[in-house]
């Protein structure tokens, strides 16, 4: 019998795949291959500066999931955006102290999806240089502080 | 005509009476165990928050006992507190 973290991931991969939501889109062969790596990839909505631009997160999954969060971050190109990173780093709320096992991968692509939305020009946070250079590779390893809820 | 009934067997279904169909931890039904549990029912309980959430008592308290500052309810974030219906 598969762990818990792998069957409520297979649930919520079964849910994707049926009821698919706008602008988000599931790598299967690449889930399929290793349940605790997904890759997904995000649409800019119409109507907002990154529409008709693509970009792609990675999840990483451990097996206290969904006790414990995924680590989400972007790859390949970066979109620019005062709350990501240059190296991909998200400074999100829900993906470090206000997690909770209710969120899923659809919830969290949803709230990037609509933080993208919500912006209104494309510039990178301010410490991005310094952040990206003394940062750990992980970002749940950042202790972040979130200031700014209008974005 | 006369029957006789020579044996016959009870069939029950139990439902739990909550107001969703699964929990919002483990996406189990309700009427699933959890997914640490192999037997659902009495072995493998509801419980109610006084914000009116639901889930597996094995889920929950899992959740809570994994927070160290605060315990919230996963849906809303209010102070999770029972419900002792």
């Amino acid at each position: 019998m598969s762990c818990p973290a792998e069957r409520r991931l297979r649930k919520e991969l079964l849910e994707l795949l049926t009821n698919p939501m706008p602008g988000i889109y599931i790598d299967e062969e690449k889930v399929a291959k290793n349940i605790n790596e997904w890759i997904v990839t995000i649409e800019g909505a119409e109507k907002t500066i990154y529409e008709g631009e693509t970009f792609q997160l990675q999840f990483s999954f451990n097996e206290k999931y969904p006790f414990d969060s995924p680590t989400v971050l972007f790859i390949g190109k970066i979109p620019v955006h005062s709350h990501i990173y240059s190296n991909g780093h998200i400074c999100l709320s829900i993906l470090t102290d206000d997690w909770t096992p209710a969120l899923s991968v659809g919830a969290v692509c949803l709230s990037i999806r609509s933080m993208l939305s919500s912006a209104t020009k494309k510039e990178r946070p301010p410490d991005d240089m310094i952040y990206t250079r003394t940062c750990s590779k992980n970002p749940k390893k950042t202790k972040w502080f979130f200031h700014d809820d209008t974005v | 005509m006369k029957v006789t009934v020579k044996s016959w067997t009870g069939v029950a279904l139990w439902k739990w009476i909550a107001n969703d169909d699964n929990c919002g931890i483990c996406r189990m039904a309700f009427e699933a165990c959890c997914p640490d549990c192999s037997f659902a029912g009495d072995d493998c309980p509801l419980v109610w928050g006084h914000c009116s959430h639901v889930f597996h008592m094995h889920c929950i308290c899992k959740w809570l006992n994994s927070q160290l500052n605060q315990q919230l309810c996963p849906m809303c974030r209010q102070t999770w507190r029972f419900n002792d219906r």
